[in-house]
C-alpha cells in the first residue's frame, strides 16, 4: 500500500497540482481509488487521495493552493455504497472507501459539463496566449469532448470587454468559465480580497473591486489569481506577446528578504515570465508585484554594458576593453596606498549581490588591499540586529523559519510594514490572522496590516518616533509586574546575574507604562493591555523592520526585543521567536559573509587569533588584527584626506545613505572611485571606473533571505557585459597580484564552508538535492536548522540585557516642530534603480510627503502643495499628501527617487553601538514652496551633465575581452 | 585630521558611554566602553580618540575619558 504523510514535502512534485490542499492530520486513513490501495491524512479530499496515487480525476475549480470549492463539478467520482456522483475535491476522504474515477456515466456527466462550458466560451484555441498551457483545453481534450450542441447563438459572454488597465497582467471577461480560482486565491491566497463574483447563475462574472478597472481596486498586482486562472481570461501581457515559454529554471527573487523562488520561464535566452514556484520553501508558490513582474529593467537601455574610465569626474567617459579598466582601476589602487599608507584604501559590499560576491569583495580588501577597510550597506539598515541579537542570544539573525508564524498566537509587530516591504510574508501573516491570532503593532504609523480583511482587531501602539525603548521598557515592566514571565525558562536558559540586574532595572517605577507615557504618548492602559496579551499568549512572536534599528538606540531596542522574548519563554519553538525583517534580498546573507570590518565570515571577530590563523592559512596571507573602517568613518576620513579611494559593488551609497550632502562631499574628495553596477546610480557619478554589473538572471551563486536560508541563484542568461560579478572582482585581485582562481562559484561556497563552522555543512550539491538549506548547515544539524535555539542558545545561557531609555540628540524645537519618519511602498523597490525603470513606477510615480490633517490646517497645506522640507542639515521639496495614518506632528516619506532627496534631510545622528543612521527620526520644519530646493536644482544639473558625459562613451566601440581575461 | 572628523569621534564615543551608564557606576561602564572601542573601532580612530583626550579631552563626558584612558595603557592579552 502507498503511504503518504502528506504535509512533509517530502516526496511530492512542485509541479504537479494535487487539487487541494494537505491535510495536517496525523490520523491516516486508508482508500482504494480505481482499486489501488492508498492511505492518507484524515481530512485528505478523494481528489488530493487520488493525484497522490497518480491517478488523474479531471478538474476546472480546484486547485491544491486553494480550499475546494466544488463548482465545476467536473471532479465527480463514484464511491462505493453512496448515491450519486459527488465532487472528489469537496469530498473527504473515508476509512474503507472505494472509489471509482472513470466510467461511461461518469465520462457522460464530465462530458455533458465541458459541453455547457464550451457553449459559452469562444472557440479561437488556435490564436489564444493560452493555447498549449490551458486547463480548460486540456480538460475538454480528456473528457473527450466532440461536439457542442447548443450552438453559439444563444445568449453569451463573447463580447464582453477586454480589461487592459493592469500594465502586467489583462483581464478577458469572454474567456471566464466563473471558476472563483482567482477571487479565491486574491482572498486566501494574496489576503487583499479585490475580486468578488458579482450577479448569479448566467449573469455572474468576475469583478475587481466596485465592478472597476484591476488598476482602480484595491489590487496590488501580485498575481496570484493570473497563475490560478485555468483559461487565458487572467493573462500575463509578456505572454501574450512572445507566446508560451519553452523551459523554465528555478532561482530566487533579488528583491527582498523574503527571498521568493520563481521559475523564470525562458524562451531561448528571452525571460518570458516569472512564477513563483511552489516547491519554494520561503513562498510556497506565491510572489508580489516586484518578483513577479518588475524585471523588465534587466534588459533596459540603460544598462551600462562597457567597462568605461575617466580621469576626473569632469571627463567625459572613455568606453575601454575590461582589461584595461580593470588595470587603470589596479594602478590607481596601487599608487594611492604608495603613497598615502595601506589603510587610505577600502570597499563596500552589496547587499544585492550573491554571497559568494560578497564574500569574494571581503576577501579582496582583506588579503589584497591588506586591510579592514570593508563594509556594507547593511550597515545602514540592520547591524544593530547583528550587534542586539549577538549579545543577548547569541546569534545575529532570526530565530524562525517564516511558516512558523501559523503556530503563533500573538503577533508583535515593531517597525515593519509587512504588506508593502514583505509582501508574500505579509500574506502568510494575513492568513494567520484571519485564522484569529492576535495582532500587537508598535509603529508611528498605522500599517496596512492593522487593517486586515476578516483578521481579528489589531492593538495599535502608535509611539512617538524615537522612544522604542521606553515602550519595549514598559512593555517588559507590566509582564515582570504582573507575574507574566515565564519562570522555567529564565531559570533554565539564562544567566541569571544578567537576568537580576535587568529584572531590578525593568521594575523601577520610571520604567512603568504610566511613567513612560509622557515619553511615548501612548496611553499606559493600552500598553498593558498590549503586554499582556503578548505575555499570555502561548506562543507570542516578534517581527520587526527598520523601524527598529534606524534609531539612535537601535542596538538597545534590538536587545530589548530579546529580552522580552526571553522574560516569555518565547524562543526555541515554532511560533514564537524575534525575527528581523531584512530589507534587501541579501541583507542576512551580506552580514553573514564578513562584510563588517571587524568580522571575518561568519561572524567571526578579526581579533582572535585563532579565526585569523585559519584564514590566514587557507588564503596565504597575513590579516589585520584590528578592525577597519565603518561607511560613515570612510566619508570622515575621506574628507579629512587620509581615506583616498574605494571599490563600490552593487550598492548606490549616494542615494541610500544619509545626510546627502556629506556623502557627496566625501565621494568628491576621492582620487579613485571604482563603482560596479548595473545602472550610472547616483554614486557612479562620482566615479572614475565604471565596470557593468550583472543582474541576478545573469549569474550562478546563493542568496540568504531573513529566515537564514540559502537560496539558489540560478543564470538564465549571459552577462550583458560577458562578466559576473564575481568574475569582476576576481580579476581585481589578479591584477593586484593577489591571485584568486576560481572556475565557478559553487567552488567559493566550498571555501566559505571550510573557514565558517555555521556552513561547514553547504554545498551546491546539496542546495540542488534539499532546494534550500537554513544556516546553521554542520555536522550537529546536516539538514539546516530551521528553528533555532532549541536547547540552548550559541553563547550557552541567554544574555538580559539593561536597556536604558535614552532620549534621541535629534528634538523637536521651534524652528524644527515636526518628526520625520522614512519608509517604504510595496510597487517600488528601496532606492528604485530598478522598479523605477519598470511599469512599477505606474504605482508610485514620485516620492511625497505625508502630513497630518491638524499639521497640514495649520500650515495651509493641501493635497498636492509642493512643500518645502528643512532640517538642521538640508532642504528638499516634496509635494504633499494629507493623510491621518500618522500622529499629529509626525510626517513622512519615502525614499524612492533620487531627485526628491529624502536623505538631503536626513541627519548623520546614528545608533550608538553600530553607527546605523537614525533615518526613523529627523526633526523637521515644513511649509508650503513654489519651486525646487537649492540641492534639487544642483541634482538636476549634476545629473544632466553626468548622463551627458555617458553619452559619447555609449557609441564608443564594441570590446568583448571578457573571456580572455577570466 | 579633519575638525569635523574629530567632532563625530567624540559625539560617538560620549553617546556609548550614555548608553552604557547604569546607576552611575561609571567605572562599570568605562570597562565596557573601552572594550566595545577596541572592538568595533578602526585602528585611525582609537589613535585619534586617544591623542585628542590626551591633549585636551573637554569634550569627552567622564565616562569617556576613563575608557579611554583604559584604552591607551597597553592590553593584557
Ligand atoms: S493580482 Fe493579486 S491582488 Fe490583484 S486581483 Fe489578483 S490576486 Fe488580487
Ligand atoms: S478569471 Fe479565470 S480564475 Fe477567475 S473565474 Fe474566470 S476563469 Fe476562473
Ligand atoms: S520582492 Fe520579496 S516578496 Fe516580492 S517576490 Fe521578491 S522576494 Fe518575494
Ligand atoms: S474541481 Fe471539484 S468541483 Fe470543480
Amino acid at each position: 500500500m502507498l503511504q503518504y504523510f502528506d504535509p512533509g514535502k517530502s516526496g511530492l512534485n512542485p509541479d504537479i497540482d494535487y487539487g487541494t490542499p494537505p491535510s495536517s492530520s496525523e490520523t491516516l486513513v486508508s482508500v482504494s481509488i480505481d482499486g489501488t490501495d492508498i492511505s492518507v491524512p484524515e481530512g485528505t479530499s478523494v481528489l488530493r487521495a487520488a493525484a497522490l496515487a497518480g491517478i488523474t480525476i479531471p478538474k476546472l475549480c480546484a486547485s491544491d493552493n486553494l480550499e475546494a470549492f466544488g463548482s465545476c463539478r467536473m471532479c465527480a467520482v463514484e464511491i462505493e455504497g453512496r448515491r450519486g456522483y459527488p465532487a472528489s475535491c469537496t469530498t473527504p476522504v473515508a476509512e474503507g472507501m472505494a472509489v471509482t474515477t472513470q466510467n461511461g456515466k461518469l465520462a457522460k456527466l464530465r462530458r455533458n459539463i465541458m459541453e455547457l462550458y464550451i457553449s459559452d466560451h469562444p472557440l479561437d484555441c488556435l490564436t489564444c496566449p493560452a493555447n498549449g498551457n490551458c486547463e480548460l483545453q486540456d480538460v475538454a481534450g480528456a473528457v473527450g469532448l466532440r461536439e457542442v450542441r447548443y450552438g453559439f447563438e444563444g445568449e453569451n459572454h463573447l463580447d464582453a470587454e477586454v480589461d487592459d488597465s493592469n500594465p502586467y497582467f489583462s483581464f478577458d471577461p469572454s474567456k471566464c468559465i466563473v471558476c472563483s480560482r482567482c477571487v479565491r486565491a486574491c482572498e486566501e491566497v494574496q489576503g487583499t480580497f479585490a475580486l468578488t463574483i458579482e450577479g448569479r447563475g448566467f449573469e455572474s462574472k468576475v469583478s475587481a473591486g466596485q465592478s472597476e478597472p484591476f488598476m482602480d481596486s484595491e489590487c496590488v498586482s501580485c498575481g496570484a489569481c493570473v497563475q490560478a486562472c485555468p483559461t487565458s481570461t487572467l493573462m500575463e501581457k509578456s505572454v501574450i506577446d512572445a507566446g508560451q515559454p519553452e523551459h523554465s529554471v528555478v532561482t530566487t527573487c533579488a528583491y527582498c528578504g523574503v527571498g521568493c523562488s520563481f521559475k523564470a520561464e525562458m524562451k531561448g535566452d528571452q525571460l518570458v515570465r516569472m512564477v513563483p514556484y511552489k516547491g519554494g520553501d520561503a513562498n510556497h508558490g506565491h510572489s508580489c508585484v516586484k518578483g513577479r513582474f518588475a524585471f523588465g529593467y534587466a534588459t533596459h537601455k540603460d544598462r551600462i554594458r562597457e567597462p568605461m574610465i575617466r580621469d576626473s569626474i569632469n571627463e567625459p567617459w572613455r568606453t575601454v576593453s575590461w582589461d584595461e579598466a580593470i588595470g587603470f582601476a589596479a594602478k590607481r589602487l596601487k599608487d594611492t596606498q604608495a603613497k598615502y599608507g595601506r589603510e587610505s584604501i577600502g570597499g563596500i559590499t552589496s547587499s544585492r549581490c550573491t554571497n559568494e560576491e560578497t564574500y569574494l569583495v571581503q576577501k579582496l580588501i582583506r588579503a589584497a588591499f591588506g586591510n579592514n577597510n570593508t563594509d556594507t550597506c547593511a550597515r545602514v539598515c540592520h547591524s544593530p540586529t547583528g550587534f542586539g541579537l549577538k549579545t543577548t542570544i547569541g546569534e545575529s539573525a532570526g530565530t524562525q523559519t517564516f511558516d512558523s508564524v501559523m503556530k503563533a498566537d500573538t503577533i508583535v509587530v515593531i517597525g515593519a510594514n509587512p504588506t508593502d516591504a514583505h509582501p508574500v510574508f505579509g500574506s502568510q501573516m494575513r492568513r494567520r490572522l484571519r485564522q484569529g491570532a492576535k495582532l500587537i503593532v508598535i509603529d508611528p504609523r498605522r500599517i496596512d496590516l492593522l487593517k486586515t480583511p476578516h483578521g481579528s482587531e489589531g492593538i495599535h501602539l502608535p509611539l512617538r518616533p524615537g522612544t522604542n525603548v521606553a515602550m519595549v521598557n514598559a512593555l517588559a515592566h507590566v509582564i515582570v509586574t504582573e507575574g507574566l514571565e515565564d519562570k522555567a525558562f529564565i531559570e533554565s536558559r539564562c544567566e541569571p546575574d544578567q537576568y537580576r540586574a535587568w529584572r531590578d532595572f525593568i521594575v523601577e517605577e520610571r520604567n512603568s507604562p504610566e511613567a513612560m507615557e509622557a515619553v511615548t504618548g501612548v496611553p499606559a492602559e493600552l500598553v498593558r493591555k498590549a503586554a499582556r496579551i503578548y505575555g499570555e499568549a502561548r506562543n507570542g512572536a516578534i517581527y520587526y523592520g527598520l523601524g527598529v534599528t534606524e534609531h539612535s538606540q537601535g542596538s538597545t531596542m534590538v536587545m530589548g526585543i530579546a529580552n522580552l522574548a526571553m522574560a516569555t519563554g518565547n524562543l526555541g519553538r515554532e511560533g514564537v521567536g524575534v525575527n528581523p525583517l531584512r530589507g534587501q534580498n541579501n541583507v542576512q546573507g551580506s552580514c553573514d559573509m564578513g562584510s563588517f570590518p571587524h568580522e571575518l565570515p561568519g561572524y567571526q571577530h578579526v581579533g582572535d587569533p585563532n579565526v585569523r590563523e585559519r584564514f590566514e592559512g587557507d588564503w596565504g596571507v597575513s590579516i589585520d588584527p584590528e578592525p577597519g573602517l565603518r561607511i560613515p568613518n570612510m566619508f570622515d576620513a575621506a574628507i579629512a584626506g587620509t581615506f583616498k579611494a574605494m571599490y563600490v559593488q552593487g550598492e548606490d551609497i549616494a542615494q541610500s545613505d544619509p545626510n546627502t550632502q556629506h556623502v557627496e562631499a566625501a565621494l568628491t574628495s576621492l582620487d579613485c572611485l571604482i563603482v560596479q553596477d548595473i545602472f550610472l546610480n547616483e554614486t557612479a557619478k562620482y566615479a572614475h571606473v565604471l565596470l557593468p554589473g550583472s543582474t541576478f538572471l545573469e549569474k550562478n551563486g546563493t542568496f540568504t533571505n531573513a529566515e537564514r536560508r540559502i537560496n539558489r541563484v540560478r543564470k538564465v542568461m549571459a552577462p550583458v557585459a560577458g562578466m559576473e560579478d564575481w568574475e569582476v572582482t576576481m580579476a581585481l585581485s589578479n591584477a593586484l597580484g593577489y591571485p584568486m582562481h576560481y572556475q565557478h562559484p559553487s567552488e567559493i561556497m566550498d571555501e566559505i564552508a571550510r573557514l565558517t563552522p555555521t556552513f561547514t555543512g553547504v554545498s551546491y550539491d546539496k542546495l540542488d538535492r534539499l532546494g534550500s538549506i537554513q544556516w546553521p548547515c554542520n555536522e550537529e544539524h546536516p539538514d539546516g536548522t530551521p528553528t533555532m535555539h532549541v536547547l540552548d542558545f550559541p553563547i550557552g545561557r541567554g544574555k538580559f540585557a539593561v536597556t536604558e531609555y535614552v532620549a534621541s540628540e535629534e528634538k523637536t524645537n521651534r524652528k524644527f516642530p515636526l518628526l520625520l519618519t522614512t519608509g517604504r511602498i510595496l510597487s517600488q523597490y528601496n532606492v528604485g534603480a530598478q522598479t523605477r525603470r519598470t511599469e512599477n513606477s505606474r504605482w508610485h510615480e514620485e516620492d511625497v510627503l505625508e502630513i497630518h490633517p491638524s499639521d497640514a490646517e495649520l500650515r495651509g497645506i493641501h493635497d498636492g502643495d509642493w512643500l518645502g522640507i528643512s532640517s538642521r542639515v538640508g532642504r528638499t521639496v516634496l509635494r504633499a499628501k494629507v493623510s491621518d495614518r500618522m500622529l499629529p506632528g509626525v510626517v513622512y516619506t519615502t525614499f524612492h527617487h533620487p531627485g526628491s532627496g529624502a536623505n538631503v534631510i536626513t541627519t548623520d545622528s546614528s545608533d550608538w553601538a553600530t553607527n546605523c543612521p537614525e533615518y526613523k527620526v529627523t526633526a523637521v520644519q515644513v511649509e508650503k514652496v513654489t519651486q525646487p530646493s537649492e540641492w534639487q536644482r544642483h541634482f538636476q544639473q549634476f545629473d544632466q551633465r553626468q548622463q551627458e558625459l555617458l553619452t559619447p562613451a555609449e557609441a564608443g566601440t564594441e570590446t568583448s575581452d571578457a573571456t580572455a581575461i577570466k | 585630521m579633519s575638525d569635523q572628523q574629530l567632532q563625530n569621534l567624540i559625539k560617538m564615543i560620549n553617546q556609548i558611554s550614555i548608553n552604557n551608564l547604569h546607576h552611575g557606576d561609571e567605572d562599570k561602564a568605562a570597562d565596557v566602553v573601552a572594550t566595545h572601542i577596541r572592538k568595533f573601532w578602526a585602528r585611525s580612530m582609537k589613535q585619534q580618540i586617544i591623542d585628542y583626550a590626551e591633549s585636551d579631552g573637554i569634550e569627552l563626558s567622564a565616562v569617556s575619558r576613563l575608557a579611554v584612558k583604559r584604552l591607551a595603557e597597553p592590553q593584557e592579552a
